[in-house]
């Protein structure tokens, strides 16, 4: 297990290091001058131009750029943004609360309510209710969530105005969560009906019958308990794909997270920013996904006393 | 994503009786209905579309949906079904080539990969889950923070993005064949590389691939609405569905039906290649018939 | 004497409409107190089916009773509601079934797995199903009762689990227990253990056993009384001597014929002559010495764990027109052997000579020219062939491959290649999907014969196929090998397929040969004691024979050491 755990690590630091070197890479595959792009929008002479470009050490060799950025990193140093001049991993700092609350209670949303539907439609496999919360899964697949979004304020802000329209309150969090997290939860609905229909097929469960035990107690503690090991092992792809998600609907709900500035990063060719975004994205994907490996690794015995 | 890796079941399957048996499942017939309508607005948009696309005070600006207007008209007084059906051009557009871009590299990294084994396999495929890990999203923000806003980058963004979804998929099947016995027979009558990769691995990976790919369009079209939305793709005047809907969002209250009908279009186009998706996978894959 | 369950008239079917597929028909038979019913068959004859239908296990919406009852304790089954078929499982009626791998719930202890029917059933406090369970592991023989309820299924071998299977299905004394194929899926000496250990739970319950099985051989060391089940029909029912004895329908003499009975050649050096003048052994065509292989194990930076030793100085010859079998269990590494021979693997260390050639040290462009000496043909006839390519392309492809033929040529060589293996030029357009087992295996030998190798490494080569079908392929390959002076490495667990084949055997445990030597010496006399136990656990399929208790085979002091000569060109394991 101490051993499951020191290999997960060490996937999630390897892709760490891969993201700094795709990062540093970025700002070498810009077609032209990335300073004069970056500084298109500000009034440059040749000598400040010359100065950013040292400053930023892109006149040294590749790899001697790829060490300095790696030093850097390591001393927790993102570099400056180009817009406001902030340091980027401050700026990154202060913005992720507002991600980590949007992503972690759609997280939630989708778990409830896309494994429950996936759950029931498996076990009520081929029947009505299956083919009814299938097609309810799969709308939830092919909506676009930004959409989703705009039909929700739509909705419950403009129309009912139950909801605020925009701001960082609590009440401002529920429609980005309701929207990510039922687009996501569509997904999972889909995942878990294949995952549980799989478990509803093996041997063990036929022998669970064959006890003559009630129904109930096989589907919870037979087939459920080893239906949550590849539901579970699953979730830290979707949480990835949450994070990408929340990119998008915050700029929908005007969420102020990480998304939002990696968006305005963009439009600005702020490379420091972007290269922050990105290696602090690499980061928390990683991270999350090694505890949601650890999480699936305690609910399999044949990992957690694996050999 | 959400198409599941399985490779698909080795029952080879005559396309006359696949065309047959994807009309039979509901999900097959009726993605297949709504892909074929997709391309036929798309080819004769502008036969069927009553107005200009791009022409300002085609009526009234802001005008709800009426027999003039079948889905209102925008803040500079276009058509919104006319920008709708012109609009179905550039999804198609998007989606197919992103898919092409995805799909070809991918393949050719996982054929390459699986088939290669070793170290290769492991460095290559290692590189490729970590880029995965960051999610199409992100890699689609670093290419476009590279190549610069636009809709023709947003596509090659979006299709190398997805290059290693792909080339995982590929991967995992060409593992499966490769330890099929059929595979070693072929080694042990002493084929060549060439033969084995082309011959015996390609034909037994190509059926996931197309139902994948069938998959990854929906995918794609998603992702480029999505960056349209944000502004990164589709530019003005284009009549790109993603760009529509954020150009809707500030008027949403006075005007909904901009915001409604672009998104219905994309929702209904990624409805089908997903429907088509699963019903293509139906057919091919005789295991999913029994659920 | 009344019967404890009475089969009347069972229909089932599979599908609706066009697909409706009859598995079973109009199925009945009775089972008394006590005894041991088998119902036997090959695949497709209904038997799992119909006692899946028992216990209303079949997938509730894909399998449909179309008509019949079965009476259990004045009860008809098949009408049962929820309820009350709850509590005839487990409680009455057990079962036990083909796969101890799959058949336990992997994420929870075996302790739970065995009280929770006691607990649900009985009503027994957790105590007291606790005690219950420990006594039944007692009962069917496992070490350290308290360490295996506290353990996981991965941790216990087949053998174990299956035996866990048996305490757990035992544990609430029911009436009748149904085992399905219940040894399938182990090795020999297992199966013989858990046969033994099935027959004293039975002395000691006197429950009624159900056995679904397709091997005669199982059939004649357990059953009383045998229905014979073919496509879905019962086609014979008699007592066991009976049915071995004096079959009755056509269908149980073939069957019965097709047997392979392990001491049928023990008077003869050689295989049974198809031909009239079989090809005599000749010339030494492969020669491996020292084989060995070691897998390494998983893991990365934090150390491997040790790795699995798939062979170890593994070395023998094989000569023209001559048949070395490679016998052993499941993990022996006798298919490795054989693998490696082709170098589908490469061995870490040996030298392999195939017509005086050192297979090892060959480029990869000479090996290819190499292969066409040697050829495969494999277990599973059914992932063999490329689902995708047509069987005469297929058959075709090593004589494009090492450009023998073209063109018409080609077309006809594979017609007649066809035609030799007793099939139809016409198949050439088919797919693989659209022949059966035998037929594909059929194929299989055609592609393998295409280039005229000197040698073919057949491994397992009928253990997929039915025993009607099984006694055709052999046939065929002694045939090919008489006539065409074929040498065989024959790899396979079954030693009665063994003695029908070999000229000489090599017996392999744990990835080392323990004894080698003329086929007539080692199963007839055999030197080490594994060998002696492997051929002692082969269940006869003679109902006459007695029905004894194996002796235990002391693994810890088995000689697994170097092999010496013991007699002429018989060589055992010190």
């Amino acid at each position: 297990m101490l051993r499951f755990i020191a290999q997960r690590l060490v996937a999630a630091l390897i892709t760490i290091w891969i993201a700094t070197i795709a990062v540093t890479l970025l700002i070498h595959l810009v077609p032209g001058d990335p300073v004069r792009i970056m500084y298109s929008g500000f009034q440059t002479t040749e000598a400040e131009i010359e100065a950013i470009r040292q400053r930023l050490g892109l006149d040294q060799p590749i790899w001697r750029q790829y060490l300095m950025y790696l030093g850097r990193v390591l001393q927790g140093d993102l570099g400056h943004s180009i817009v406001g001049n902030q340091p980027v991993l401050d700026t990154l700092l202060q913005r992720f609360p507002a991600t980590l609350a949007l992503t972690v209670s759609a997280l939630v949303i989708a778990v409830v309510v896309g494994g429950s539907l996936g759950f029931f439609a498996a076990y009520r496999r081929g029947t009505a209710w299956d083919f009814g919360a299938m097609t309810l899964a799969i709308v939830g697949v092919s909506m676009p969530h930004f959409w989703l979004g705009l039909l929700l304020l739509f909705l419950f802000s403009m129309t009912l105005g139950w909801l605020p329209v925009g701001g960082s309150g609590w009440r401002n969090l529920i429609l980005p969560a309701l929207t990510l997290g039922l687009a996501t939860g569509a997904v999972i609905a889909r995942l878990t009906r294949s995952a549980m229909i799989d478990i509803f097929d093996q041997d063990f469960v036929r022998t669970a019958h064959a006890k003559g035990l009630p129904k109930t107690l096989v589907l919870y503690r037979h087939a459920l308990r080893s239906g949550l090991v590849p539901v579970v092992s699953m979730l830290g792809l979707q949480f990835a794909y949450l994070m990408g998600g929340a990119i998008v609907i915050e700029n929908v709900f005007a969420w102020n997270g990480v998304g939002r500035l990696a968006i305005q990063a963009v439009f600005a060719r702020d490379y420091p920013l972007i290269q922050g975004f990105i290696l602090f994205f690499a980061t928390v994907v990683a991270l999350v996904s090694v505890i949601i490996d650890v999480t699936y690794a305690l609910l399999d015995p044949r990992i957690r006393y694996g050999k | 994503m959400t198409a599941p890796a399985d490779p698909i079941a080795a029952v080879p399957v005559a396309p006359r009786r696949a065309v047959w048996a994807l009309l039979r499942s509901p999900s097959g017939a009726v993605g297949l209905a709504i892909v074929l309508v997709l391309v036929v607005v798309a080819l004769l948009a502008p036969v069927i579309a009553p107005y200009d696309p791009f022409r300002m005070a085609s009526g009234p600006r802001l005008a709800p949906p009426s027999w003039d207007h079948w889905m209102g008209t925008d803040q500079l007084g276009r058509d919104v079904f006319s920008r709708i059906v012109h609009g179905a051009r550039l999804t198609l557009m998007i989606g197919t080539i992103a898919v092409g871009i995805s799909l070809t590299a991918g393949l050719l990294l996982g054929l390459v990969a699986g088939y290669a084994g070793g170290w290769p396999e492991r460095v290559l495929m290692r590189l490729v889950d970590v880029l995965f890990s960051f999610t199409e999203i992100v890699i689609a923000l670093a290419c476009l923070a590279i190549l610069g806003v636009g809709l023709i980058n947003a596509m090659i963004a979006i299709g190398i993005a997805s290059i290693p979804f792909y080339a995982r998929i590929t991967h995992s099947v060409v593992l499966v064949e490769k330890n099929k016995p059929y595979f070693e027979a072929a080694v042990a009558a002493g084929a060549s590389h060439l033969r084995l990769i082309f011959l015996h691995l390609l034909p037994n990976v190509i059926p996931t691939l197309i139902v994948v790919g069938t998959l990854g369009v929906s995918t794609a079209v998603l992702a480029a609405a999505g960056l349209s939305f944000l502004g990164l793709g589709a530019q003005p005047p284009q009549p790109e569905w993603g760009f529509m809907l954020s150009s809707s969002r500030d008027l949403i209250s006075r005007a909904p039906w901009m915001m409604i009908f672009p998104g219905l279009a994309i929702a209904i186009t990624v409805l089908g290649f997903n429907l088509l998706g699963d019903g293509v996978r139906e057919v091919l894959d005789p295991r999913q018939r029994a659920r | 004497m009344s019967a404890l369950l009475q089969v009347r008239d069972l229909s089932v079917s599979f599908g609706r409409g066009a697909a409706r597929v009859s598995a079973v028909d109009g199925l009945s038979y009775d089972l008394h107190a006590g005894e041991t019913l088998a119902i036997v068959g090959e695949s497709g004859s209904g038997k799992s089916v119909s006692s899946m239908a028992l216990l209303g296990l079949l997938p509730p919406r894909a399998a449909h009773i179309d008509s019949g009852q079965t009476l259990f304790d004045g009860q008809d089954l098949l009408r049962m509601n929820d309820r009350q078929m709850r509590s005839v499982r487990g409680n009455r009626i057990a079962m036990i079934f083909q796969e101890p791998m799959t058949s336990l719930t992997p994420v929870l202890r075996i302790g739970q797995q065995l009280t929770e029917a006691l607990v649900e059933h009985r009503s027994l406090s957790q105590r007291a199903a606790r005690a219950k369970a420990l006594e039944m592991l007692r009962l069917v023989d496992l070490s350290d009762p308290p360490r295996r309820m506290r353990q996981f299924p991965h941790e216990l071998s087949g053998g174990m689990r299956q035996r866990v299977m048996i305490a757990m299905a035992m544990a609430l004394e029911p009436d009748i227990l149904i085992a399905d194929e219940p040894t399938t899926a182990l090795d020999v000496t297992v199966q013989a253990e858990i046969l033994n250990l099935m027959r004293d739970v039975q002395a000691c319950f006197g429950m009624a056993i159900l056995l679904i099985t397709h091997d005669m051989g199982v059939v004649a060391e357990m059953a009383d009384r045998v229905v014979v089940m073919h496509r879905g029909k019962k086609v014979e029912e008699g007592p066991v001597r009976a049915i071995f004895d004096s079959p009755k329908a056509a269908y149980t003499a073939s069957l019965l014929a097709a047997v392979p009975r392990l001491g049928a050649r023990s008077a003869e050096d050689g295989p049974r002559p198809i031909i009239a003048q079989p090809a005599e052994p000749g010339e030494v065509v492969l020669h491996a010495e020292g084989m060995s292989k070691v897998f390494p194990g998983r893991g990365g930076i934090f150390g491997r764990s040790s790795g699995t030793v798939a062979m170890e100085e593994v070395g023998f010859r094989v000569r023209a027109g001559e048949t070395l079998a490679l016998v052993g269990e499941s993990g022996s590494g006798k298919s490795t052997s054989g693998r490696a021979v082709l170098r589908l693997l490469e061995v870490d260390a040996g030298r392999i000579e195939l017509e005086g050639d050192d297979m090892r040290t060959l480029s990869a462009r000479s090996l290819r020219k190499a292969r066409r000496a040697m050829q495969m043909v494999f277990q599973d006839p059914f992932a063999a062939l490329n689902p995708r390519i047509s069987i005469g392309r297929l058959i075709a492809e090593p004589m494009v491959i090492h450009g023998i033929a073209r063109g018409s040529e080609l077309e006809d060589r594979v017609a007649a290649l066809l035609r030799r293996v007793g099939l139809e030029p016409e198949h050439m357009k088919r797919f693989a999907h659209e022949f059966s087992g035998g037929q594909r295996q059929r194929i299989c030998i055609a592609r393998a014969l295409s280039v005229g190798p000197k040698l073919i490494v057949a491994d397992e080569p009928t253990s997929a196929l039915d025993v009607s079908v099984q006694a055709q392929v052999l046939e065929l390959m002694l045939e090919l090998q008489q006539s065409m002076g074929l040498a065989y490495l024959f790899i396979s667990h079954d030693m009665a397929v063994v003695e029908e084949m070999a000229h000489r055997v090599a017996v392999m445990r744990q990835g080392r040969i323990v004894e080698m030597g003329p086929r007539r010496d080692v199963l007839n006399a055999p030197r080490h004691p594994y060998t002696a136990a492997l051929l002692a656990a082969v269940p006869k399929p003679d109902p006459s024979a007695p029905r004894q208790k194996l002796p235990r085979l002391d693994l810890k002091d088995l000689p697994m050491g170097r092999l010496a000569q013991a007699a002429h060109d018989h060589w055992v394991a010190r």
